[in-house]
């Protein structure tokens, strides 16, 4: 359901989808230009193959018999035969490595894409829809190009060269013959319809059984406690049973459809067989006639398949083009501007946010936070506070009002060097496969060890990471999962503090640390107090009393400001939130 | 054939089936080789004079009947070895649900359920494939070798000599080639994974590489990455264009060798001198050579085939290997001794139990009684163990002898259904079955009547919340259906608990989520409902439970103490830090509010 957004509600026309791919296929066209020549050769040594065949079986028939003959062709058999593997290897490769080029190129437009889209984009869309986008989608296209493109055209230039061929050596013979082909043709579509069906059937099926094994599976514990082993059973196995017989109803078709195609080929053989002599045919066109026929069945046949391919591939490209025609939400202005040195005021001008429609979270916040200062945000879940946090960065674009830095909107600025001069803290630390060190400089080759070192030291985090067998080389497995909560804040600080912002935003975490790793945090935040401005969600009391500002929000509005003493002072809401929390610890 | 204890009684069971394809198969081979012959007789008949029209019309009936023959054969082993084939997969995949739910809860412990769902799935089919595909071809190579060879030999020996060496040629190159294709196959699957687990944690990780702008780090490492996936595609395919193209070459090489070599000798033969070979003169016309052609044309498949059955077959034995595997794992045999007429009272004694594969113990020396009919509470900290001694009752992982009682009876001395039956569970995660609600609801029951389900949903407070939806009782849950909330999910599972109007109920911090107006109903509809059954509610709020007849106070896996609410205040300091919490809690509530 959610993939809606990405689905589109009506189908691309079929003209759209062909057009588009041929932008991708366009820096192909010379490899393709070749292959299809070579085709064209390849075709027509296929063809002619069956000929020598005939003319061997006519000179053995004839009184002038020659061996010389005989060896001759024998010798431009395989010297053709030869020939047109190097051509089929040449044209193949040409193929494969144009299709791959081209899978390339759409991989890495997909993923630059997927990267410049907004967080508020990125949030509706499952990660797993995006990752087959790239991965899988794409290789189901690189068929289009490496297979099915070059299968029809091989198969439509074979019938044309085959039967041409046919008509040749004897154009009644060939006139009866196109029946039969109409037979062949007329079943495998009609069989490549009702096939269709049944696959799509199947898959059905397959996908119910999996999600309820999947769900019984993880449920077993309440199948036990109700007891209900044996209902489960017997409706597993109706579901099993309807896999089983969807199953078979596609043997049956396919049982039915391919002997049926057996049928008419060797109907049509008895036909030749028949007419061939009288028609007047000699024994070596009967016997080239023959060997066509049998060329002939199949690439009507694969035609069929083709076109089933064919149409798995659009629907691929058409998935992708679907996400490539989303327009990134958060974009650089024409005027913004690069910004290096921030000094660090920061300023909401009743601002307004709604993730969606009129659900506003923040409504009419205004507040101003001087440069070098420290900014707590107080409140229940909910309230906004993240909000604030991430719109500073321009994750999500505001409705109404402003939002300063420095003076300046940052609808002006680069998005780039905005982001570049404020270090995020989230709450939730996303920790990467790889090593402690590729975590903290996000692969940068530009960072010494000794920076690294230097900045696990500032945050506190060395301690720890000297436990780790390897220090900052350590692989953290898992994404770190063997690290506690507070590990993994501690080195979401030091991430930060190596990129050397101007600005700081945190984002607390709420879930308990332990009281040695609290101390450490604390000792961190006070030292990082000292880099410039800096935005807290606060969870802890400590950091919300050495604040230099409190807002207190409460759904998505300021109810109140100050700092500590004077909150307190006032005795609303803070003051008992803070009592509360005083008398938890 | 694949042979394992658990297949093999599939072999006897569907041997008619297999008897049928195989002579289904046999006809198809004899047949299609008669076509090559009478395209031989056809040339043949070309002998300068007149043509004989009887030996023609023999010719083509013949080639009519071989049509209606293939087809009917083909149809046959078509029609009957896959049904043979699935048949079986059906039955394994059948026995192995049942043997999934007769294995022990610790067992999913242990084992993921993906791992157990790739042996469901990927697994069966692997087996699947074999059993029929590979039945076929067995067969089918199997008897066409040998009829086509004998034919060769028959139509001559010596010409049949100079093509079986390149023959053999192709059975080795196939083999080669499986073994080959198989190797740059995986190499080209792992650049996939790691294209996909690479896009998978950029895209997962987004926020955080916006927020420190590596954007473009990370594309020109994904460039390197789908650049990989290119090479290794397209080495995959050009081994695999390269070993088509050879087999190609050599089919058409042997062909040329059979129009050289045989031309040379009809023409001995025609001009009246027969080659002699190894004492031997070759005598063939024309017709023969063209005959003979036929015959290698029909012998390459079954020469490559070779090789893929000998892979597939390795496929589907480590298959069977795992799926056995499975279905011989030891399942807990559950005592004769059925418990009936449960009046409710729960002991225990000097009660210790730890997690398999746990080493410390989860709850240490539990000693208390709870009298039928009583409503008890637990509460404690996260981690105390409140859960665990409550789903001890029911028997899901083994526990020590003597020392939990029902009725005074040793529950791991009883039936495990019927232990089953006397307690009834709403557990803590409220997992539901993406079915209806009254599926949902009425669970425990087989045609579970619909005013028991209103009377159970009434109970949980939910009769409001399911005539809000659309359905009513028949929405579906879960991913295709509606989203039910946090409380809603643990009121159905408190439903369906209480409809099994069992003598002891465990509701385990089932009312967490539900708001305090709705738990206090809830809470009323247990005092009056329940009177005279035993009902044991675990809490994280302490206003949940501080109205029933006694609390158990749990502490690090001990009773830190077991009495009435007023007690408790006395003697649990616990019990009493939690009341206070909870005051303070309600104060700024209140506070709030009047805001």
């Amino acid at each position: 359901m959610q993939d809606n957004l990405l689905s589109g509600n009506k189908p691309m026309p079929f003209g759209t989808t062909l057009k588009r791919t041929f932008r991708f296929l366009k820096p192909q066209l010379p490899r393709f230009i070749v292959a299809f020549v070579l085709i064209l050769f390849n075709v027509a040594f296929d063809v002619a193959m069956p000929m020598i065949v005939g003319a061997v079986t006519d000179n053995l028939k004839s009184d002038s018999i020659a061996l010389k003959v005989i060896i001759g062709f024998a010798i431009g058999y395989i010297t053709l035969g030869g020939v047109n593997q190097i051509v089929l290897y040449i044209l193949s490769m040409l193929l494969q490595k144009a299709g791959q080029s081209i899978v390339e190129n759409i991989r890495m437009e997909t993923f630059a894409h997927i990267q410049s889209l907004s967080h508020g984009q990125l949030d509706k869309m499952p990660v797993g829809s995006l990752v087959t986008r790239v991965a899988s989608y794409t290789a189901s296209l690189s068929d289009l190009f490496t297979n099915v493109i070059v299968s029809v055209l091989r198969n439509i230039l074979m019938i044309v060269g085959v039967y041409g061929m046919m008509l040749y050596i004897n154009w009644q013979l060939s006139l009866v013959m196109l029946g039969f082909i109409a037979a062949v043709a007329f079943i495998s579509f009609g069989f490549g319809k009702v096939i269709g069906a049944l696959f799509r059937k199947e898959r059905q099926y397959i996908s119910e059984l999996n999600t309820y094994l999947n769900e019984n599976l993880s449920g077993m514990k309440l199948i036990h406690i109700f007891n209900r082993q044996q209902y489960k059973e017997l409706e597993f196995i109706l579901k099993n049973e309807n896999l089983r017989k969807a199953r078979y109803k596609v043997v049956l078709a396919f049982g039915i459809y391919r002997p049926l195609i057996t049928l008419i080929s060797v109907l049509a053989t008895a036909v030749t067989f028949w007419l061939g002599v009288k028609f007047g045919l000699t024994s070596a066109m009967i016997v080239a006639f023959y060997l066509y026929l049998s060329r002939f069945f199949n690439p009507v046949q694969n035609l069929a398949d083709q076109l089933n391919n064919l149409q798995k591939a659009l629907t691929a490209s058409e998935k992708i083009y679907r996400l490539l025609d989303i327009q990134p939400e958060v974009q650089d202005t024409d005027d913004a501007e690069d910004i290096q040195e921030f000094k660090g005021d920061i300023e909401f001008k009743n601002v307004w946010f709604a993730y969606e429609g009129e659900n506003w979270i923040l409504k009419n916040v205004s507040f101003k936070v001087g440069a070098g200062q420290t900014c707590a945000f107080v409140g229940a879940t909910g309230a906004g506070k993240s909000t604030i946090l991430s719109l500073i960065v321009r994750n999500y674009e505001i409705q109404k009002g402003q939002i300063l830095i420095d003076g300046k909107d940052i609808t002006k600025i680069k998005i780039q060097s905005l982001r570049k001069a404020i270090g995020q803290m989230l709450q939730d630390v996303f920790l990467f496969s790889g090593s402690v060190k590729s975590n903290l400089t996000l692969d940068n080759p530009a960072f010494t060890d000794e920076e690294v070192e230097a900045a696990c030291r500032y945050v506190s985090a060395d301690s720890f990471i000297n436990k780790l067998p390897e220090g900052i080389n350590s692989e953290l497995s898992e994404r770190g999962e063997n690290l506690s909560q507070g590990q993994r804040q501690l080195l979401s600080f030091a991430r930060t503090v190596l990129h050397k912002p101007q600005i700081l935003i945190l984002d607390e975490a709420t879930a308990n640390i332990d009281t040695e790793t609290e101390a450490l945090i604390n000792r961190s935040l006070e030292k990082m107090r000292n880099i410039g401005t800096m935005l807290v969600c606060a969870h802890r009391l400590s950091t919300i009393k050495r604040a230099d500002n409190i807002i207190v929000m409460q759904h998505g509005e300021i109810v109140e400001s100050g700092t500590h003493d004077e909150l307190i002072a006032g005795g609303g809401y803070y003051s008992k939130l803070y009592n509360l929390q005083i008398e938890r610890q | 054939m694949l042979l394992g204890k658990h297949i093999n009684k599939y072999y006897l069971k569907y041997l008619w089936l297999y008897l049928i394809g195989i002579v289904g198969l046999i006809a198809v081979d004899w047949f299609q080789l008669l076509i090559p012959e009478y395209l031989g007789r056809i040339v043949d008949l070309f002998n300068g004079s007149e043509i004989d029209t009887a030996v023609l019309s023999e010719i083509v009936t013949g080639v009519v009947v071989v049509a209606f023959v293939l087809f009917l054969g083909r149809v046959a082993w078509r029609f009957s070895i896959f049904a043979a084939s699935q048949k079986t997969e059906a039955g394994l995949r059948k026995t192995m649900f049942a043997k999934s739910e007769r294995l022990p809860l610790s067992y999913y412990g242990k084992t993921k359920v993906g791992t157990v769902m790739a042996w469901f799935t990927t697994d069966l089919e692997t087996i699947e494939e074999y059993l029929g595909w590979g039945t076929i071809m067995l067969f089918d190579a199997g008897f066409l070798t040998v009829l086509v060879i004998i034919k060769m030999i028959n139509l001559d020996w010596v010409l049949s000599l100079v093509v079986f060496v390149p023959l053999v040629l192709i059975v080795i190159w196939g083999a080669l080639v499986e073994k080959f294709q198989a190797k740059k196959w995986n190499e080209r699957q792992e650049e996939f994974d790691k294209l996909y687990d690479y896009s998978r944690e950029s895209f997962t990780g987004i926020r955080v590489i916006k927020a420190f702008i590596c954007e473009t780090r990370r594309l020109h490492e994904c460039a390197k990455i789908v650049r990989k996936n290119k090479d290794a595609n397209l080495s995959y395919a050009r081994m695999t264009v390269v070993f088509d193209c050879i087999i190609s070459f050599i089919i058409a090489l042997i062909t040329a060798i059979i129009l050289g070599i045989g031309g040379y000798f009809v023409y001995y033969t025609v001009i009246g001198e027969p080659v002699v070979l190894f004492s031997h003169s070759v005598n063939m016309s024309a017709g023969g050579l063209i005959t003979f052609l036929g015959y290698f044309e029909t012998m390459i498949w079954p020469m490559m085939a070779l090789g893929q059955i000998v892979s597939m077959r390795s496929r589907a034995k480590a298959s069977l290997k795992r799926v056995s595997r499975f279905l011989d794992c030891e399942e807990v045999i559950s005592p004769t001794n059925v418990l009936k007429d449960v009046k409710g009272k729960v002991e225990f004694k000097n009660f210790t139990f730890t997690y398999p594969d746990c080493e410390t113990p989860a709850l240490s020396d539990i000693t208390l009684t709870i009298d039928a009919g009583q409503t008890v509470g637990v509460v404690g900290k996260v981690g105390s163990g409140k859960s665990t001694l409550v789903n001890s009752l029911l028997k899901l992982y083994p526990t020590n002898s003597d020392s939990v009682f029902i009725d005074g009876t040793d529950i791991t001395a009883c039936d495990t259904d019927s232990v089953r039956r006397a307690v009834s569970c709403a557990p803590q995660d409220s997992f539901l079955f993406s079915e209806t609600l009254s599926g949902n609801i009425g669970f425990a029951r087989d045609d579970c009547p619909q005013e028991a389900i209103e009377q159970a949903a009434d109970f949980a407070c939910l009769s409001g919340d399911i005539s809000g939806f659309e359905g009513g009782y028949e929405t579906v849950c879960g991913e295709r259906g509606v989203t039910l909330s946090g409380g809603q999910k643990q009121r159905v599972a408190i439903a369906r608990a209480y409809l099994c109007n069992a003598p002891i109920l465990i509701l385990d911090d089932s009312v967490s989520a539900v708001d305090i107006k709705t738990e206090e109903t809830i809470l009323a509809n247990i005092a009056s409902k329940r009177k005279g059954k035993t009902t044991i509610v675990v809490a994280s709020r302490v206003s949940t439970v501080s109205r029933f007849d006694k609390i158990i106070v749990m502490n690090d896996g001990k009773v830190e103490a077991f009495a009435s609410p007023s007690e408790l205040m006395i003697v649990s300091p616990t019990y009493q830090k939690m009341v206070r919490l909870q005051a303070l809690e309600n104060e700024i509530k209140e506070a709030n509010n009047a805001r």
